[in-house]
């Protein structure tokens, strides 16, 4: 029997202990960092039997199989999951294995040495081993084999990503610096040198396919070589020894970093600081995978691929100020980034607390909120400008409709709006017909979380008192933040679309079909931030059909006209106006359709076809 | 020296001018208008600023001018093809010309004004075009002008504005708008007229005059900050926001009526002309010339040229002027012209 400690091991403990504690006190620091409120919810989020069960869930579909990615490009998904799941599985089946078949059974160890062991025992197993013929131990050593191919291969298709990221289906991917390449090295070299390792010992220590057959009998013919063969063991240690000494300053942090962050998410936890508590399990979940770079849509401006959500997140992490507060400015909120992440990194709510932050010379002048009017002679007679509809059917009154700042800006939309109610004999008041108050929305989004809720709490004030039991929208962006942050309780709050189809569904209006052909943009704000998909797909089912743009759905481009971003110039905007048309023109429709006052306006500037909104072509084609 | 063809496209103005002139000079124009009767916008138009001078009547002296020229009415062009300095142009009703010279007096189209929603033309009733406007002094016809008591006119619309992707400024509007102010007040003297302007640029002979006189015997009101959003009340008046930029108010009317001062745009159909005879447009979507000082009236492509607002928002004045001018630049090309090819032969 071999003695079951060799120097070669010590490089390998030291960097595992070292990753350990690091990761241990990282931890304790971010739940440190929660408010009082989400720490209690996180704790209780513990001992909840289904939030129990969603994070075992998440923990294997998230952390190690991939199912994000699985879905979205297969390919991608195989080099993740295979190598983090062969990984996995390499440490427990690993671990079974050496307990089964240690060479120390039976032998009396002191706590630390039996600590010690259990760290690189199984690791380093095959070092230590004798090779047993039972079939359970060659079921083992098959198991044991068949991971690490399972992970080489996966690290063969990393670097092909890496030279040829055409190959695995993505334009652009991230770039590193130089201690990410060496951790990356690092990672890459493992398994190839666990390989020749386990291989060089194979003739007496056992191992099935992959390191007896093809590595110790072919590769090495059959000879064990002792200085070779120590000479890999030590490079295997070394080389996990850095790989562990880097990773906390590396991407490869989100490894440790997303399975704390799955538990935060799962416990209803979200973005409050901007580099603290939540948001820092999300900066260090980040894996810098890159997914979300060919969907921003400003990738297509120029060298704004450099501003999309993993520059963001490293930039956060680095705590660059500079670069960060620009990234924070320029993002226009589409979320499509948060779409595709494997994680659901929400890098929108770092930004919003980000914005908040920043200090932006702004004037905020809300006395006309309790009725100051301004003074000019001129207008004195017509002024009521902040004052809702006089009109006083209050109490009956069931439906009311707000319009929005937006939707005065395209009055097409309002119009339509308003012969809808009455096509369906409505019982409705339209609330802002003379003017409202701003929603709130694009103070929130400059991170103006006080001002906003000045407005909205005023709102909030002015509909309870309209006596509504149901709130009619037409502008995603007030959408939004009227389901997110007012408190309308018993009100029921429903965008045009959604009411429109229930109108339909409900045969309170009839619908002429004709046979023309209609795209349907998914405006952010409705699609990817409430799913509101099918409802407006309906609708145009009704009157005519439905052409599929190039990016359908959860992946729809942003219009480029979005309130989200504060600094970007009209150039870009108007390059992703163009490039945005040119997907929803994809199959030739003849009319352009969404359900947003603001990408109406955006896409009419540079549409060659008409672009109307949803509640035009309903009105157009009433019976 | 054999007879020199001059194709003229477009029968307006600069092209009745133009055609004038070279005939002066001994040469042959061909006009071609695609619409079936001369004078363009101006025929549309019933008085001309700054002094309200009758518009039929300077269209009545082009018209004399070009009496015994050639016109082709309701005709277009359908292609043109070079032979050195040969232009062999079909045209839509199947004749083929042989041109030694081809002038683009294409002109202009008014802006659409559809496509600034937020000011509810053809939406609300009582939103009208400057063009309309003029229609109704010239026929007295139009019921949505029915004794208004609050009028609006709103400049620069499609004008200066990047959000319609002009950013030019279109030149005529400022002072068209105050004599249009005048006038309808003139017809209703009860009214009040507001105009809202981002800046006004009086630079003409006159113009400054004109803008006094608004104010001192019209009193019409100058407003300057932009109309940001129309809506329509019960009675089916206009609410207009706007903001008084002098005051820093914003503001909110009613009106009985409200113009818009459409800018002007690259006219339907150029674009395809353009691709004809291989010339290239500026960033603001007009023709380009050679050179804006020396060669105002010429192109990259030699033997074709320009005249009046096919290459920028001009005033009458600058058209028909430059219409005399090109007139000597194709005389003088022609005739170098011949001289070469005189040369040539020998």
């Amino acid at each position: 029997m071999r003695p079951v400690f060799d120097p070669f091991v010590l490089p390998f403990v030291l960097g595992t202990t070292f990753v350990l504690l690091y990761c241990f006190i990282g931890m304790i620091r971010i739940i440190w960092q929660l408010p009082k409120e989400d720490r209690r919810k996180f704790g209780r989020s513990l001992i909840t039997p289904k939030t129990l069960w969603k994070n075992i869930k998440d923990l294997f579909g998230d952390c190690l199989f991939h199912v994000k990615i699985w879905k979205r490009k297969p390919i991608l998904g195989y080099m993740h999951s295979s190598i983090a799941f062969g990984w996995f599985m390499i440490i427990v089946v690993g671990h079974f294995e050496s307990v089964t078949f240690s060479p120390l059974k039976g032998a009396e160890l002191t706590p630390l040495q039996d600590l010690a062991s259990t760290l690189y025992l199984p690791i380093f197993f095959r070092f230590f081993a004798i090779e047993e013929l039972s079939l359970k131990a060659q079921i083992y050593s098959f198991l044991m084999d068949f991971f690490l191919l399972m992970i080489i291969s996966g690290i063969v298709i990393a670097v092909v990503k890496k030279k040829r990221p055409k190959q695995v289906g993505m334009k652009r991917v991230t770039k590193f610096g130089i201690r990410e390449d060496l951790v990356r090295i690092a990672l890459w070299t493992i398994f190839p040198l666990r390989f020749l390792a386990e291989s060089s010992v194979a003739g007496f220590a056992g191992g099935s396919f992959l390191t007896k057959f093809l590595g110790f009998e072919l590769l090495f013919g059959g000879n064990y070589n002792e200085t070779l063969s120590m000479v890999f063991w030590w490079l295997y240690s070394i080389d996990l020894a850095i790989f562990m000494f880097v990773l906390p300053f590396t991407r490869y942090m989100h490894i440790p970093a997303e399975a704390l962050l799955i538990l935060l998410r799962n416990a209803g936890l979200k973005t409050t600081e901007p580099r603290k508590g939540y948001a820092l399990a999300e900066i260090y979940s980040c894996p810098s995978c890159g997914l979300c770079i060919d969907v921003c849509p400003m990738s297509s401006t120029g060298d704004n691929y450099k501003k999309t959500a993993v520059y963001f997140m490293r930039n956060v992490r680095k705590k660059k100020r500079r670069e960060v507060k620009k990234m924070t400015e320029i993002c226009l909120m589409c979320g499509k980034c948060i779409e595709v992440c494997p994680l659901g990194i929400d890098s929108l709510n770092i930004k919003i607390a980000q914005r908040n932050k920043i200090y932006y010379k702004m004037k905020s002048d809300f006395s006309y909120l309790e009725g100051q009017q301004t003074t000019d002679n001129r207008q004195q007679k017509d002024s009521q400008v902040f004052r809702f509809s006089d009109s006083q059917i209050q109490n009956d009154s069931k439906t009311v409709y707000f319009a929005g700042c937006m939707s005065h800006l395209t009055p097409k939309i309002t119009r339509s709006m308003v012969k809808i109610f009455e096509e369906a004999k409505e019982n409705y008041e339209f609330l802002d017909a003379n003017g409202s108050i701003c929603c709130g929305r694009p103070m929130m989004l400059t991170g103006k979380i006080k001002e906003a809720k000045a407005l909205i709490d005023k709102n909030t004030e002015l509909i309870k008192n309209s006596g509504a039991k149901r709130l009619v929208l037409s502008c995603p962006i007030c959408y939004k933040v009227f389901k997110e942050e007012y408190k309308l309780d018993g009100i029921e709050i429903l965008h045009h679309t959604q009411y429109i189809n229930e109108l339909i569904e409900n045969d309170r209006i009839s619908l002429d079909r004709s046979d023309k052909h209609y795209v349907y943009h998914d405006p952010c704000e409705l699609g990817r931030a409430f799913g509101i998909y099918d409802e407006p797909r309906n609708i145009i089912d009704n009157i005519g059909l439905l052409t599929p743009p190039k990016s359908d759905r959860d992946m729809a481009v942003c219009c480029g006209g979005s309130i989200g971003s504060l600094t970007m110039t009209l150039e870009e905007r108007d390059e992703i106006t163009s490039n945005s048309i040119k997907d929803l023109m994809h199959n030739n429709p003849e009319e352009i359709v969404t359900a947003c006052p603001l990408c109406q306006k955006t896409f009419a500037r540079k549409s060659p076809i008409k672009v109307k909104d949803i509640a035009e072509i309903v009105v157009e084609n009433i019976e | 020296m054999k007879e020199r063809n001059i194709l003229i496209i477009g029968g307006g103005p600069a092209g009745m001018e133009t055609a004038h002139q070279l005939k002066q000079l001994g040469l042959h124009p061909i006009i071609i208008e695609r619409n079936d009767k001369l004078g363009g916008h101006l025929a549309q138009w019933d008085r001309l600023f700054p002094s309200s001078d009758d518009a039929e009547e300077l269209l009545e002296k082009l018209k004399e001018q070009v009496e015994g020229i050639e016109v082709k009415l309701n005709t277009r062009v359908v292609n043109i093809e070079r032979q050195g300095q040969t232009f062999h142009v079909t045209l839509s009703n199947n004749k083929t010309l042989d041109i030694d010279a081809i002038i683009l007096c294409t002109g202009f189209d008014l802006f659409k004004a559809e496509k600034k929603q937020e000011y509810g033309y053809g939406i609300y009733n009582n939103v009208i075009t400057n063009a309309e406007l003029e229609k109704y002094f010239k026929t007295h016809q139009d019921e949505r002008i029915n004794d208004p008591k609050r009028i609006g006119f709103v400049h620069c619309v499609g004008s200066r504005d990047v959000k319609v992707n002009n950013t030019y400024c279109s030149k005529v509007c400022c002072a068209t708008a105050l004599k249009q102010a005048c006038e309808i007040k003139d017809e209703f003297p009860e009214a009040d007229v507001y105009c809202f302007y981002m800046d006004l640029r009086m630079f003409g002979k006159g113009y400054e005059d004109l803008y006094l006189k608004a104010q001192k015997d019209f009193d019409i009101k100058c407003v300057r900050g932009r109309v940001c959003e129309v809506s329509e009340n019960m009675e089916g008046k206009l609410v207009i926001k706007a903001e008084d930029t002098l005051l820093g108010t914003p503001m909110k009317m009613t009106l009985d009526l409200l113009v818009l001062m459409c800018g002007m745009e690259k006219a339907d159909g150029v674009e395809r002309l353009q691709a004809m005879l291989n010339l290239n447009s500026s960033s603001d979507g007009f023709i380009e010339n050679s050179n804006p000082f020396t060669e105002m009236n010429c192109t990259k492509e030699k033997g074709v040229f320009v005249v009046g607002s096919c290459t920028s928002p001009k005033t009458l004045p600058d058209t028909l002027s430059e219409a005399r001018s090109a007139a000597m630049e194709v005389f003088n090309y022609l005739n170098d012209n011949g001289q070469q090819t005189t040369d040539n032969s020998l």
